[in-house]
């Protein structure tokens, strides 16, 4: 069975106008427009099986959300070749677009004044669905997204995370095999977050949907997909399973302290260093790096042994793990 | 595609129903403007008339007008612009309809709504004044639709492509807004063609702008007669609808292109 | 009166930060100078088509009514850069809640909403706009005495309290119809209105515009005392409806108020 999507060096590079400051700047920049070349992807490789769920990992301005523009088709690549569904998605047209569905995080296309039924109705018309099937997804839909009596409420009166979960209903009703997801989680709460995974490993269970989706949180990789492609700087850093990715970079986790009045005031680093490597120390917070199966034992210890108002485990920030991954010189593309 | 248009049409009419009160607003601006310039000319021609415009000739014009204006206007380049601009326009771009079509559902939810509204007034106060009283002519009238038609859409294609220019620069509603300037004369807003200096008159002939607005007046008003005229009206805006057309399809064609370099 | 000063000094606060702003926008100033000579250019020509036709508006002549129409740019330029900035954002705030945050403020929120927000380069307005009524004085030949001008200033004054009157208007019903996106709408619909003379509408719309909305009063009355027809008597009038126009205004709005806050209270 051929890949669903597949990907061969593509790159995107875009060119930005170059202003010096000042009014001599903008004069010279109406007249005689300098620009400069930003790289946004740089010779990006790799094949999606249907069926998968694949996350773009990477931080702000990494060119995930570029990536994925071409994959559905708005932005043509510089170079390189992409196929998404047999189709190439800039000249795909009608017929291609039928094939996906696309959601941006940052803009919705629920209409704003309406309940979202009327959304739904819209979508219906547009993708030609057909009368019964169109009410046996949406009954799916709703109930697996548990949206209940929201339907009826104008959008605005909403919140991020219904608004979220509607314009997932209103993007999956024409049932396409490729479902584009430009973080679906940024902004939401953290039970919003979790409904939203956890519908959509349900959904791809149940209809063998494919699922790319960019994101900056890491708890949406780890929850949800079996692969993660980190993006960097444009470059496909690691591409491979995720349990991979974590065992070889991120090995330790981050214990927040913030510690109490009174005694805590003689806690020293050299104390704490004892637990893990303190990575900052500034009275009353502190930062411990300790390996990611210790972690919750030695914060059992350091609740013991010192006052502690409060402690939490993090993973490493995610700009730490890819710096890690370059340092460690993962190999890139597959 | 009919089911398409009667889902975006629906919609369209159900977002206008929410916001009622606002367009009551643009309505207001829709009467007062040619009510202000009919007071101004009612008290020009006084007993006499103006250019052959007496007194009850100028108060069908421009009930005419706003009539006319309400059913053939389009302001797509301003919500055009804000769609490149701020980022609504990827969905759009991503599923499997033009969004022109949208842009289309809309002026006909809007329209139908207001041109309504200044058609019941019209009415109303044909009842009171019989100055604005029109003969009872269904040949004219019918003509006349088609005139209307013809003007929308090449209205339509303009305003649509103006809003393209948002692809390349960011004063497009600036070029809109001057567009509006012109044709407050050119066609015909403040004052009948006649009106005007010949020079002038007949550069709103050459152009499009008598196709605009002017023409369908006339044609409703009688002032235009003889097939003969009528004729050349109606070639003159199709012709020009077909121009705008072929300005919108280098347009979109070329906008979208440069989209697909740069994103939005 | 130490609210008054307390109003002045925090609103004096927030224009300072208007103005550092504003000062990032110059390519802003030179469009806007340029869409208000468009404007001015339209008026002219729009003017010209009438007296191609006639040789007088309601006894006006063409460089008097060009000194009206300076009057109007000045007015409107007052209005662009002082109120529609500050007032225009109600409507939405009234919508989203966010007025509360406004009238929790130690200040007087009628005060604060008109004049939060300064919109300097509008303020170009009032400047072309008394040019042009500068020059048109120069083609009739009638330089403005002491007296005149003095009477100009009081009638301008006065003109500006009517217009802040409606605006409060406008602004106090945006508490009832909620969804009023526009009310800016409305008002520039009808100040179209006050480009003309009085004497040039015909008997209803002149009832309309001197009695029900007192368009009128604004500028043709500042306009004939720059061109000397204007009556003392009309001078001291003016002032008058512009205090009753005042006191009416801020009563519509503490009721306003007062609804608004019983009903989210």
């Amino acid at each position: 069975m051929p890949s669903i999507v597949t990907a061969e060096r593509l790159s995107k590079t875009f060119q930005v106008k170059v202003r010096d400051p000042g009014l001599r700047g903008a004069v010279r920049a109406l007249f005689r427009p300098r620009y400069r070349d930003v790289h946004a992807v740089r010779d990006v490789t790799f094949r999606i099986e249907p069926g998968e769920i694949v996350a773009f990992l990477g931080p702000n301005g990494a060119g995930k959300t570029t990536t994925l523009k071409m994959l559905a088709g708005l932005l043509y690549p510089t170079s390189g070749r992409v196929e998404v569904a047999r189709f190439v998605p800039w000249t795909g047209g009608p017929p291609f677009k039928r094939h996906i569905a696309l959601v941006l995080g940052n803009r919705q296309q629920l209409v704003w004044d309406l309940p979202p039924e009327e959304t739904f109705l819209l979508n219906r018309a547009i993708y030609d669905i057909p009368e019964a099937d169109y009410r046996e997804r949406l009954a799916e839909l709703v109930a697996l997204l548990e949206l209940g009596d929201v339907l009826t409420k104008p959008v605005r009166q909403l919140s991020l995370g219904e608004r979220m979960k509607c314009e997932l209903v209103a993007s999956l009703l024409h049932r396409p095999p490729l479902l584009f997801l430009d973080e679906p989680t940024l902004g939401l709460d953290v039970t919003a977050q979790d409904a939203i995974r956890r519908f959509l490993i349900e959904y791809r269970e149940r209809h063998g949907a494919t699922v790319l989706l960019t994101s900056h949180y890491m708890q949406d990789v780890t929850a949800l997909a079996s692969r993660v492609l980190m993006i960097n700087r444009g470059r496909l850093l690691y591409d491979g399973a995720l349990e991979v990715l974590v065992a070889r970079i991120a090995r330790t986790k981050r214990i927040e302290l913030v510690l109490g009045g009174g005694d805590g005031n003689r806690v020293t680093a050299e104390a704490l260093a004892a637990f893990g490597e303190v990575k900052t120390f500034r009275f009353p917070n502190a930062v411990l790096e300790v390996r990611r199966e210790e972690a919750p034992a030695t914060s059992a210890r350091i609740l013991a042994a010192f006052p502690v108002a409060d402690l939490s485990i993090e993973d490493p920030p995610i700009e730490e793990v890819i710096r890690l991954a370059f340092a460690r010189g993962v190999e890139e593309g597959e | 595609m009919i089911t398409r248009y009667a889902a975006l049409i629906r919609n369209a009419w159900l977002v206008d129903l929410q916001y009622r009160a606002s367009i009551v607003l643009w309505l207001l601006w829709g009467v007062t403007e040619p009510a202000i310039a009919l007071g101004i000319w009612w008290a020009i021609a006084g007993d006499g008339s103006v250019a052959g415009y007496a007194r009850d000739d100028f108060a069908r014009y421009f009930f005419a007008v706003m009539l006319i204006n309400q059913l053939t206007i389009a302001w797509d380049s301003w919500y055009l612009d804000r769609w490149i601009r701020e980022g609504d326009l990827n969905y759009r771009l991503a599923r499997p309809l033009h969004p022109a079509h949208e842009a289309v559902a809309e002026n006909i939810a809007y329209k139908a709504r207001t041109a309504s509204v200044i058609l019941v007034v019209w009415l109303l106060v044909a009842a009171a004044w019989p100055a604005v009283r029109l003969p009872f002519d269904p040949g004219r009238w019918a003509i006349t639709a088609v005139a209307v038609l013809l003007a929308a859409a090449m209205r339509f294609f303009i305003s649509f492509t103006t809003g393209l220019l948002a692809f390349w620069t960011t004063r497009a509603t600036a070029i809109m807004e001057l567009h509006a300037g012109v044709s407050l004369f050119l066609a015909g807003r403040i004052a009948p063609l006649a009106l005007l200096p010949p020079a002038v008159a007949s550069v709103a002939g050459v152009l499009w702008f008598r196709s605009m607005l002017a023409f369908p007046v006339d044609l409703l008003t009688g002032a235009v007669h003889g097939p003969d005229a009528v004729l050349r009206g109606l070639g003159g805006q199709i012709a020009w609808l077909g121009v705008w057309i072929v300005a919108y399809r280098i347009a979109w064609t070329r906008g979208i292109r440069k989209y697909g370099a740069v994103g939005g | 009166m130490s609210g008054m000063r307390r109003v002045i000094h925090v609103l004096g606060a927030f224009w300072r930060l208007n103005v550092a702003e504003e000062l990032q926008y110059r390519a802003n100033f030179v469009a806007s100078v340029l869409g208000t000579l468009f404007s001015m250019a339209t008026a002219l020509l729009t003017l010209s088509l009438f007296f191609h036709h006639t040789t007088n508006l309601g006894g006006w002549d063409y460089w008097e009514i060009v000194v009206l129409l300076g009057v109007f740019n000045a007015l409107t330029g007052v209005i662009e850069a002082v109120l529609r900035p500050g007032i225009g954002q109600l409507a939405g705030e009234v919508r989203s809640g966010e007025l509360d945050l406004v009238l929790v403020k130690p200040v007087d929120a009628q005060g604060f909403v008109s004049f939060r927000r300064l919109d300097l380069w509008r303020l170009s307005d009032v400047v072309l706009g008394l040019a042009l009524a500068g020059y048109a004085l120069t083609r009739l030949g009638r330089i403005p005495s002491v007296a005149q001008l003095a009477a100009f200033a009081l009638a301008l004054a006065a003109a500006a309290v009517v217009v802040y009157a409606i605006w409060v208007v406008l602004m106090s019903l945006a508490f009832w119809f909620v969804s009023v996106e526009n009310i800016a709408v409305l008002f520039d619909a009808v100040y179209e209105g006050a480009r003309y003379p009085v004497s040039a509408y015909p008997g209803a719309l002149r009832f309309l515009f001197v009695y029900l909305i007192p368009i009128a009063w604004t500028t043709t009355i500042p306009a004939s005392a720059l061109t000397g027809r204007l009556r003392p008597e009309i001078a001291l009038a003016a002032a008058l409806v512009a205090g009753l126009a005042f006191a009416l205004a801020r009563a519509l709005w503490r009721a306003a108020l007062k609804r608004y806050s019983g009903a989210s209270g």
